[in-house]
């Protein structure tokens, strides 16, 4: 064990001390990714111990959920099952990814008390085991994707590179979001229902169950002003052989930038406080 | 190891009390709307746990602290650990700390009792290879058998104990911080239990341990120290404990 070991605390000493003191804890927590793999992996098997299938149980819940509303709105909004399987299989797993790494984001503080309250851990490590455990159950449910792709024939058209710099926009945007919300809900409990209202509404304002090329012309910009629109088309355009618009990639960088700054501002802010919130 | 020490300048740590009421944005939001300060902490109660504190300890130390209820003993273990950041002063701490603070850290009740062990070295700060390694000889320890692949929700409290205590144990420290002397579970086990740490204690450079059991520490500590309101005596010798006790 390394005895070099060493640890300085200090009351306050300005914005730009607050600020390295919440860049080391990132840097901590990167340092120790693997503490944060354990946690999110620790999170995932304990979470399914004795059941037979496992995170599969999800998956098996969103396939069936794909089906009956691939084939049951394919025919109401007239559109051929092999186009819109796809686009709901894709949307519904990935959006799916999106509301949970969200709506657990709330609980990233709260469940972490008995460690922050007795233990020098970075804080971010618990959003990266948030963020994390929720990589490991997408990583399930993309077998629906797959074979979904596979079924309909787009699976060789399908432009994977794009999909995966999109899949990195949606990670990165996703990340801030969930810490946002860990660090408000901290603070003041009735957060998480609020939180659970604004994605539910999401997920029905964002074309996953419907194709987004049904909105008449006139009402676009409700698509082109719902951040959720554009990160979930950066990654489900690509893999149904449809081109991301450009300014979606533009979207989802200034919101990247601007969410962590704000996010990371926020966290350098209440740093101290959020074990004294738990 | 001789490098290890502790120092604890003019430390302050004060708690904001979030009332429970204002844990709710509603009222927060309503504060702002008649024209409440916007954001501010300030005029919030304060509990100051620790004001002002001076401490040094270097290798070979063994400081007892003692103090009423609520005098901050717990506060200074958890500063100590780098859980609460100082309001004022400064904390340094040189070596690898343990902190046997609460012994159901990190256990998780869903989980078996071998992912418990591995979870919590983990938190500890050992890598997966060296929890893997000390897997075995935590298991024996722990003598829970063949329970250890079962839910910790099936165990009894002292089966929890038990496997809470030879999991947080099993690690090496520089710098070991303990809340009560946390021996627990039957007799037999105590026996086992007591001599773990005290191997625990002979191997680590510095020993921090809040007791109210005076006999445990002129055992176990040659350091004292007391705790009032907050406000620390300086450190004496613990063959001073009894006027300590009655200043
Ligand atoms: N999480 C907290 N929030 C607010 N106040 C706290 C919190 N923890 C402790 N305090 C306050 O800080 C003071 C010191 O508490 P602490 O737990 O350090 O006492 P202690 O010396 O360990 O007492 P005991 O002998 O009962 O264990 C007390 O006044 C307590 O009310
Ligand atoms: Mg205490």
């Amino acid at each position: 064990m390394d005895t070099a070991t060493h640890m300085l605390r200090t009351g306050r000493r300005g914005t730009l001390f607050e600020a390295q003191m919440a860049l080391r804890d990132l840097r901590t927590s990167v340092e120790r990714i693997d503490l944060a793999r354990s946690l999110a992996w620790h999170d995932v098997v304990s979470r399914y111990r004795g059941s037979i299938l496992g995170p599969l149980w999800i998956t098996l819940s969103m396939g069936l959920m794909i089906l009956g509303i691939g084939v049951l709105w394919g025919g109401l909004f007239r559109v051929p099952v092999h186009e819109f399987v796809p686009l709901v299989a894709v949307g519904i797993v990935f959006f799916g990814f999106v509301t949970t790494t969200i709506n657990e984001g709330c609980d990233t503080f709260v469940q972490a008390a008995g460690m922050l309250s007795q233990t020098a851990l970075p804080m971010f490590t618990f959003v990266w085991r948030t963020v994390l455990r929720n990589l490991i159950n997408l990583g399930h449910h993309v077998v629906i994707v797959g074979a979904v792709l596979v079924w309909a024939g787009l699976w060789a058209g399908a432009n994977y590179p794009a999909a995966a710099l999109g899949f990195i926009f949606l990670v990165i945007n996703v990340a801030w979001i969930s810490m946002l919300v860990a660090i408000i809900s901290a603070r003041f409990r009735d957060i998480p229902q609020a939180v659970a209202s604004v994605t539910q509404a999401a997920a029905i304002m964002t074309p996953v169950y419907w194709p987004p090329d049904r909105i008449p012309e006139k009402y676009r910009w409700i698509l082109d002003f719902n951040p959720f629109y554009h990160l979930l088309q950066a990654v489900r355009a690509p893999l149904i052989g449809k081109a991301v618009e450009p300014h979606s990639y533009l979207v989802l960088a200034l919101m990247a930038l601007i969410g962590w700054g704000l996010v990371f501002s926020l966290f350098a802010n209440t740093r101290r406080r959020i074990v004294h919130y738990l | 190891m001789t490098n290890v020490s502790i120092s604890c300048r003019d430390l302050s740590l004060r708690f904001p009390v979030y009332g429970v009421d204002a844990k709710s944005l509603k009222k927060h939001l309503a504060k702002i709307a008649v024209g409440g300060k916007l954001g501010s902490h300030h005029g919030s109660t304060e509990v100051t746990a620790i004001s002002g504190l001076n401490l040094e300890l270097k290798a070979g130390d063994r400081l007892g602290l003692i103090g009423h209820n609520g005098s901050g003993k717990t506060t200074l273990l958890r500063a100590l650990s780098g859980a609460y950041e100082p309001d004022e002063g400064s904390i340094e701490v040189n070596g690898h700390i343990a902190a046997l603070l609460d012994l159901s850290l990190g256990i998780d009740p869903t989980a078996t009792g071998f992912d418990n062990i591995r979870l919590r070295g983990r938190i500890a700060g050992l890598t997966a290879k060296q929890v893997d390694e000390r897997l075995d000889e935590i298991a024996e320890f722990s003598g829970l058998g063949p329970f250890l692949a079962m839910p910790v929700k099936t165990y009894s409290a002292g089966m929890q104990a038990r496997l809470a205590f030879a999991a947080a144990t099993a690690v090496e420290a520089d710098v070991l911080l303990m809340d009560e002397w946390i021996a627990v579970g039957d007799a037999d086990f105590q026996k086992l239990a007591h001599r773990r740490l005290l191997k625990l204690v002979e191997r680590a450079g510095i020993l921090v341990l809040a007791s109210h059991d005076v006999e445990l520490l002129r055992l176990y500590c040659n350091k004292v120290m007391r705790m009032e309101g907050g406000v620390a005596s300086p450190v004496t010798d613990i063959k001073k404990l009894d006027e300590l006790m009655a200043a």
